[in-house]
């Protein structure tokens, strides 16, 4: 029972609907979500895996970071390009974690949660989903919101790591149960995931509508 | 310490929802924005169909103009000087040699002056394409039109005919409010005299006419809002953000001015 777990439902759906519709897209951006959306999904059920038979499984999540720093920080090149040349400031953001993440290497144990470097992630994450949506109101060519795939990928990233940013911030420090083993961390997490996957699964639909409409 | 633990708990969570709430209110932000902005761009898109049917428009009028003039030249003038050299043809005697020759001469005159009157119409016809060669040909294609008549006496200064630069939409739309204010003046003008001066200054087009008819009353004719297509005139200047100065009054003339932004 704990394998299929909301985040795990919510990787899924979103999964089989990148495969479904942006996988096939002209853009390479399709095949990186989707490629990240699989290893999201590896690597939450081989993290269950190891926590049944009580083996430690951070490290897990500190390969996984890089993949998922790698994903979306294509993935908000990829929409803020349509605006603007982004190369320089995706280089200092890159710069900036990819010290951090050292810096983790070099002063904590790789069996430590690289909270530093999740942290430091979220909030220039953050600043450049702000920087997309200054990008979208300064632009003079109208878009409809509504059915703007990447308004929405956008949203959803701002949403679940600008929302994080206080879960990282005191992580380890509260560790209050709501229900039987249920944390609220963990519960923070849920909604976040739901939230992110909701998003990015409406963002896949709006691209599917535009599909249909250009071809 | 429990107790401790809860009240970070509480205030994680709390504080979670605060950053969370904060990109709903800026996506609610953003939606309005992209409303506005969406009015704002269906707004122009409107404004750019109304200047283009209005352009339509003016190109319709400037054919239909040089479709009349054609009609009348060929009527009153080309038909006429065909019909008479008809006349004299018929009323050759081919016996009365002498006479004949004379005849002959005067119908092949006649002939002559008839062609270059088709040649001169042929012009006009291209008056579309004069405004393609710039606006300083067509103002002034128009203006040896008037002066054709022979019913005015004309002061031109037209400064435009070596202008490099063309601006196509502005030019069609000056060229028809020059025909305008001419038909204007011959339907209801009865000037005897015309001046009419052009210029480009700091990138600002002038156009004045000075005609000394029997002028009429401005106010009788804004209160009336009709007639002599001052409308049409006073609202194509706007399309190009165009001045126009009007001053008139009874058996005093007319003076018209126009500047409008070039190119």
């Amino acid at each position: 029972m704990r394998y299929l777990s909301p985040i795990f439902i919510a990787e899924v759906i979103c999964f089989i609907a990148a495969i479904a519709i942006i996988w096939k897209d002209k853009y390479a951006f399709g095949k990186v979500i989707t490629c990240y959306l699989g290893i999201a999904l590896v690597t939450e059920e081989a993290a269950v895996y190891l926590a049944i038979r009580s083996i430690h499984n951070l490290w897990l999540f500190n390969i996984y970071i890089i993949f998922e720093i790698s994903a979306i920080l294509y993935g908000l090149y990829h929409c803020i390009r349509a605006y603007t040349n982004p190369k320089p400031i995706f280089t200092i953001g890159l710069g900036i974690i990819v010290i951090t993440y050292v810096f983790f290497l070099i002063t904590k144990p790789f069996t430590d949660l690289n909270v530093i470097t999740i942290s430091v992630m979220s909030v220039i994450f953050s600043l450049y989903c702000l920087y997309y949506y200054y990008l979208l109101l300064k632009d003079e060519s109208f878009v409809e919101i509504k059915t703007h795939p990447q308004f929405w990928w956008v949203s959803g990233v701002l949403f679940y790591y600008f929302g994080s940013t206080m879960a990282n911030i005191f992580d380890g420090l509260f560790v209050v149960k709501i229900i039987g083993f249920i944390t609220l961390k963990y519960t923070i997490y849920v909604l976040l995931n739901l939230i992110l996957y909701s998003f990015w699964l409406y963002s896949f639909i709006c691209r599917m509508k535009q599909q249909k409409l250009q071809s | 310490m429990q107790n401790e633990t809860t009240k970070i708990a509480i205030l994680v969570a709390i504080a979670t929802l605060v950053f969370l709430l904060m990109p709903v209110f800026l996506i609610l932000y953003i939606r309005s924005y992209a409303r506005h902005k969406k009015n704002h761009f269906l707004e122009k898109q409107n404004m750019q169909q109304r200047f283009e049917s209005e352009m339509l428009q003016t190109r319709v009028e400037v054919q239909d103009q040089t479709m009349q003039s054609i009609a009348t030249e060929l009527h009153d003038n080309v038909g006429q000087l065909l019909s008479l050299t008809t006349l004299t043809l018929n009323s050759i005697n081919i016996n009365d040699g002498e006479k004949a020759k004379k005849k002959i001469d005067n119908s092949l005159s006649l002939v002559n002056k008839s062609i270059k009157e088709l040649r001169e119409l042929a012009k006009l016809l291209h008056g579309e394409q004069l405004v393609e060669n710039g606006i300083g040909h067509a103002i002034d294609q128009e203006i040896s039109w008037l002066n054709k008549a022979g019913a005015y006496e004309l002061k031109v200064n037209n400064q435009l005919v070596d202008l490099q630069i063309t601006s196509s939409d502005k030019d069609l739309i000056i060229l028809r409010l020059l025909q305008e204010i001419i038909n204007n003046i011959i339907k209801h003008a009865q000037a005897t005299h015309i001046q009419i001066d052009t210029f480009l200054k700091n990138n600002v087009l002038h156009l004045t006419v000075v005609e000394n008819g029997v002028g009429f009353n401005m106010e009788e004719t804004k209160a009336k809002k009709s007639g002599m297509g001052l409308n049409s005139i006073y609202k194509r200047m706007e399309m190009i953000n165009g001045k126009l100065a009007l001053n008139s009054a009874p058996d005093k003339g007319t003076f018209i001015s126009i500047e409008i932004p070039y190119p």
